[in-house]
């Protein structure tokens, strides 16, 4: 196929779209609400994934010691922390001396309440660990409450386990999400080239009689299907947009953006849902068209 | 792919037989040879089998039993990917014309060079000298609507010269056109096949047929009842014989 005809597809592909509006339309419609979700799932996804990230960046596993432990037990806990790196992110023990401090520092100006406070006797020896991943909660805690000294280990688990099936819930409702909407938009597809067949009937057989191949007749068909996919991209995408930034204004008009429990804005989602509504959509369209196109053209 | 190897000769049916899916016998050991530059007249009643032949000769249709060559290609065991090339050496006539009515004459024409790729401004130069010989030089620009029957004939018969084929396949050329369109449209086949394409018609027409006196061969019930040179539409000056002609 020379340029000059490659290129002539592509316009026809683009008058394919306008010769049957309603038709074009309709396809646009199915698309679009697909994508609506999609993005609506991505969006879900990647605040999830931001709050987890948030919470996994808390101190979110507390090991107490006892009260009468040795340095050796404590030494042995700070050995297996900084050997396990695939877990582990970062760790830091406080002293009962340092544990006091910073719980006079929390009470602020009610802090004088402790002066006379024995913090050797009533505080004992802690460590803060932060995890690699949230779901590492689980084994690191097991481990360190069977070391011998450590009294209690006190975790975020329940929120992360909460967000851990959340993501699992999201990501397989994603996929069916994804897998109907996407039969039912290569159901549209499949109409919207037909009747695009029909209306090009005439010229479809003249291009057969005439030696055109079967990609060169099925060409502006695919470009009509990605055009299509790519409007309804752009579409869910603007729509997205402005539902999801008057979303975010309501519910973190009175949230501390620093919060764990803050969701993205949509700015910082926006190339994101873009990219993935723009891949989908053309993906979807191109390939709904051609394996439509297959059934209904055949030189 | 086999390839004929039999010289100048264009198409060659050897012992052809169609059924089609529903039963129907279309043709039944048919065989004819046509050479290159020949000019061949089919003709045969309604459901005879002559727009079977034609499906055969365009790969439309393949041969349930038999061999087709079509400028060497074997229409019975050939690929699908070929299909297109075979065509492109084929100039395609039809009964309606069959112009594409969102394009103009200029474009009409052009569509079919642009589809085996040929330069722009060759292809300008091309469609230029085939309006000058289907005599529509000052209508490149018309639409076909515009145009009366004869003329949009002449656009299709451009349009089958573009990409100089070897072969024009015309079905029922002059079947919507008055007697007199359709003598110069004839006339127009007849100054084609001068210049060396080999010209391949089914008609109805019999003045036609009568009046140019060239091969003609009669398709009864999906078999070659007639296969004469120089003949006419009904038996007359040369004595019939069957499966013979040229062969």
């Amino acid at each position: 196929m020379s340029i000059r005809a490659f290129f002539n597809s592509i316009r026809e592909g683009f008058q394919g779209m306008l010769r049957h509006p309603l038709v074009t339309l309709a396809s646009i419609s199915t698309i679009l609400l697909m994508l609506l979700i999609m993005s609506m799932f991505i969006i879900f996804s990647a605040d999830a994934r931001h709050i987890m990230k948030n919470v996994g960046q808390q101190p979110p596993i507390e090991v107490y010691m006892k009260l009468n432990g040795s340095e050796e037990e404590r030494a042995a806990i700070t050995k297996y922390l900084s050997e396990d790196k695939e877990q582990v992110l970062f760790f830091e023990a406080a002293t009962p001396e340092q544990n006091y401090n910073q719980f006079k520092t929390n009470l602020g100006s009610s802090s004088s309440i402790l002066d006379d406070f024995d913090y050797n006797t009533y505080l004992p020896y802690t460590y803060r660990v932060q995890l690699v991943k949230p779901s590492f909660a689980g084994d690191v805690v097991m481990h360190l409450e069977a070391f011998p000294g450590v009294n209690k280990v006190m975790q975020e688990q329940q929120v992360m386990i909460f967000l851990t099936k959340a993501m699992n819930w999201v990501n397989v409702g994603t996929a069916s999400a994804f897998a109907v909407l996407f039969l039912i938009s290569l159901f549209i597809i499949s109409n919207m080239v037909r009747i695009s067949v029909y209306s090009r009937a005439t010229e479809i057989s003249i291009m057969k009689y005439i030696g055109a191949t079967n990609a060169y007749i099925r060409l502006p068909f695919v470009v009509e299907g990605a055009m299509v996919g790519l409007i309804s991209a752009v579409c869910a995408w603007g729509i997205t947009y402005l539902a999801y930034s008057k979303i975010f204004s309501m519910l973190m008009s009175k949230v501390d953006p620093g919060s764990f429990y803050s969701i993205l804005p949509m700015h910082s989602l926006s190339t994101l849902v873009l990219l993935v509504c723009a891949f989908s959509g053309v993906l979807i369209g191109a390939f709904g068209s051609g394996v439509s196109v297959r059934k209904y053209i055949q030189v | 792919m086999t390839v004929d190897q039999g010289g100048r000769r264009l198409i060659r049916f050897d012992n052809v037989h169609k059924t089609y899916k529903t039963g129907t016998d279309a043709l039944r050991g048919v065989s004819f040879k046509v050479e290159d530059g020949e000019f061949l007249f089919i003709i045969g009643k309604s459901g005879s089998g002559k727009s079977t032949i034609i499906k055969l000769i365009t790969r439309e249709e393949k041969p349930t039993q038999g061999f087709v060559f079509v400028d060497r290609f074997p229409i019975s065991n050939m690929q699908r990917s070929l299909i297109p090339v075979l065509r492109r050496h084929i100039g395609m006539i039809f009964q309606d014309f069959r112009l594409i009515e969102s394009k103009n004459v200029f474009e009409n024409i052009a569509f079919a060079g642009e589809l085996v790729g040929m330069p722009r401004k060759k292809l300008i130069q091309t469609v230029d000298i085939v309006l000058s010989v289907v005599g529509l030089r000052n209508k490149a620009a018309a639409m076909p609507q515009e145009l009366s029957g004869g003329e949009q004939q002449r656009v299709a018969i451009a349009r089958a010269m573009v990409n100089d084929p070897k072969l024009i396949l015309a079905d029922e050329p002059t079947g919507n056109l008055d007697p007199q369109t359709s003598e110069s449209i004839m006339a127009l086949l007849e100054e084609i096949n001068r210049n060396g394409t080999t010209v391949v018609i089914c008609t109805h027409d019999s003045n036609l047929v009568d009046r140019m006196k060239k091969r003609v061969i009669e398709i009864e019930a999906g078999c070659i009842i007639r296969d004469d040179m120089d003949s006419g539409y009904t038996v007359c000056a040369v004595a019939p014989h069957i499966e013979g002609g040229k062969s």
